[in-house]
């Protein structure tokens, strides 16, 4: 296997095209004179398919183009973590808390070693962009803890 | 006369003031983002489109049309003094913008660029102002056969004119198209792969899946490797090119702006394509093609003129088809249609002040950015020097609540992560994201069009060869499909090197 990454990205989009099918059949498909719902669906699965075979043959045989080689994956998954963590407390704990908090944890990922500047920086991008997009552009961001408080 | 006085109705929308600040917010940030690397203006525009929702469409559109030929500017910038492209647009002008730079010559390089870019950005305007109404009074014509069909060879373009391999372009076309299907059928009211979640009843947002892909996916690819910016010092006396400069480059000039404004009007075309290529004619035309590489002026003239002309007239099928050719393109037609307005050929007829307000804007917004960009060049290279970690936090944080905003939703933000490792792990895959938010656009009014045929047609799938401009435009579509296939055939191609 010259290209795992490619391989494994057309492994995946053959499931896809796969799980696409048997979408669309369970739609009905009908016919090319009188299309369903699953008729599109259908033709786009099969494309998908077909096109994720020939991408495997030619990354397994290395005859893809250059990729971005995988480099140091432990700060991309940290932020993730700390982004779907963010996601599931952002109604209970309210924007302006949970911003701030997610704020400072990325700049800690960040190797932003000084207490002093995460804080402030946390703090003023939290509140900063809370002024700016709910209360200047009326984007009704959720308040969270601080609703208790009419904030 | 016509054109005059539909031009200068446009003026009188684009000089408001509130639509001159827009212009030259869009300017501002397009610039600033061009010139940081690591946000480019899909994002960007994917990331402001929020706060254009309560404007008047025509602003928002001259705000979001500012950050995209803004961005063309600012990209050159880093590229000539770090060596790193701000845009993609913009690699190649580091081959000889960075060595003029270390051979004293940043001034001179930035200059020409900002002119060159300015230049180009005038003539492609006035290409669009003088084309752009013949292309839409003759799309009239077009009925459900040529509009599939029209729709098609503009993935077909997109694809095959993308950077990346040709079928994995069109294999991200194909997830596209189905991602597309997400929701209820907008023919039979079927509902299509929500799996029971309510959220999906809509479908996938496209503003939702654009920052994922562009925005999160970005900031995730740019934290993998240390920080290293190694910004050039060097003195910017001389901004304005000397006699010797124009006469070396001014056919440059000329030659990128006609070479950017007709590759940008084609599907997929657009800016990268057309900085290559005409990179590549100035080499080919030059009496000193020895000199490229080594700081060879007209190396930075031609595709940074031609990256801005192109910028600009992809704009054309977007206005005049409905066809949104690139990834900037198209979020600004999800802008157009979140404000109700349907692009295409019965724009021009629908909304003229929004259609001249805007191409009169660029027209002034090049003027505002040769004043941004040669006067603030200092402020443009302290910008560059603020540590990539803040610039990460804010586009994280605006994702956030760009995501959030479209439905008030955390449910939006988790499919925009989702989207985000998506695009990060096609990255690295070497599958592009463009063809699959283009198709994601373009899906459903294929999928309307090819079911609006075959029911005229009473099921008879000829109707699309039967039609003279369907045919033209399937059979160019099928070329370029087989095209690659055709090409392997004739001259088979060796494995690469194995890079991991």
């Amino acid at each position: 296997m010259k290209n795992p990454s490619g391989v494994l990205g057309s492994l995946l989009l053959f499931l896809v095209g796969m799980g696409a099918i048997i979408g669309a059949v369970r739609l009905h498909v009908g016919s090319p004179t009188e299309p369903q719902p699953g008729f599109f669906p259908l033709l786009a699965g099969i494309s998908l398919i077909v096109l994720s075979s020939i991408i495997f043959f030619q990354e397994w045989l290395g005859y893809g183009q250059k990729k971005e080689a995988f480099g140091e994956v432990r700060r991309p998954a940290l932020l993730l973590a700390v982004l779907i963590v963010l996601v599931a407390v952002l109604d209970r704990l309210g924007y302006v808390i949970g911003t701030f908090i997610a704020s400072g944890l990325i700049l800690r990922i960040l190797d932003v070693k000084s207490w002093r500047v995460l804080i402030i920086t946390s703090l003023g991008l939290s509140i900063g962009t809370y002024l700016l997009f709910d209360r200047l552009l009326g984007i009704d961001l959720p308040r969270g803890m601080l609703a208790r408080f009419n904030l | 006369m016509d054109f005059l006085t539909n031009l200068s109705s446009g003026f009188a929308v684009a000089l408001s003031p509130w639509n001159l600040l827009c212009a030259a917010i869009g300017a501002l940030i397009g610039t600033a983002i061009g010139v940081l690397p690591g946000l480019g203006p899909p994002a960007t525009v994917a990331l402001l489109l929020p706060v254009t929702y309560k404007m008047e469409p025509a602003s928002a559109i001259i705000m979001l049309a500012g950050i995209f030929y803004g961005a063309m500017y600012g990209g050159s910038t880093t590229s000539i003094l770090l060596n790193i492209p701000g845009e993609a647009a913009s690699v190649v002008t580091c081959l000889d913008g960075y060595k003029m730079a270390r051979q004293g010559r940043a001034g001179a390089a930035l200059g020409i660029s900002a002119i060159g870019s300015f230049i180009a950005g005038t003539i492609s305007v006035l290409g669009l102002s003088l084309v752009a109404p013949a292309i839409a009074s003759f799309a009239l014509k077009f009925g459900p056969p040529e509009y599939f069909s029209l729709v098609l060879l503009g993935l077909m373009m997109a694809v095959y004119l993308s950077e990346e391999s040709i079928m994995k372009g069109l294999a991200m076309a194909a997830l596209g198209i189905l991602l597309g299907t997400v929701g209820i059928d907008p023919v039979h009211g079927a509902t299509r792969f929500t799996f029971g979640i309510s959220r999906l009843l809509d479908g996938f947002d496209f503003v939702v899946v654009a920052m994922g892909l562009f925005g999160i996916a970005e900031v995730l690819i740019n934290l993998e490797a240390p920080e290293i910016r190694d910004i050039f010092k060097t003195s910017f006396q001389g901004l304005l090119p000397t006699r010797e400069d124009w006469r070396r480059c001014w056919a440059s000039v000329v030659r990128g702006s006609f070479i950017g404004f007709f590759i940008g009007v084609l599907p997929g075309g657009g800016a990268i394509i057309s900085s290559f290529i005409s990179y590549a004619v100035e080499k080919r035309v030059s009496k000193h093609p020895e000199e490229f590489g080594k700081g060879a002026i007209e190396g930075v003239a031609a595709p940074e003129s031609a990256n801005n002309a192109a910028s600009t007239s992809s704009f054309i099928p977007l206005l005049t088809l409905g066809i949104p050719g690139n990834a900037t393109i198209a979020m600004i037609f999800v802008a157009l249609m979140i404000h109700g307005i349907r692009p295409g050929p019965m724009l021009l007829q629908e909304h003229p002040n929004l259609f001249w307000g805007v191409v009169a804007s660029m027209y002034l917004g090049n003027l505002m950015l040769l004043g941004l960009n040669l006067p603030l060049i200092g402020f443009w290279v302290r910008l560059l020097r603020v540590p990539y970690h803040f610039l990460a936090v804010v586009v994280v944080i605006i994702c956030l609540i760009g995501a959030y905003s479209v439905k008030n939703a955390v449910f939006d933000i988790g499919t925009m992560l989702a989207f985000g490792v998506t695009g990060y792990l096609m990255r690295k895959g070497g599958f592009p994201p463009a063809p699959l938010i283009l198709a994601m656009i373009l899906g459903p009014i294929l999928e309307r069009s090819l079911q609006q045929s075959l029911i005229s047609s009473g099921g008879d799938p000829s109707l699309f060869i039967e039609k003279p401009i369907s045919a033209a435009l399937l059979g160019v579509a099928a070329f370029l499909m087989l095209t690659p296939i055709l090409k392997r055939l004739w001259k088979p191609s060796r494995p690469v090197q194995n890079t991991y």
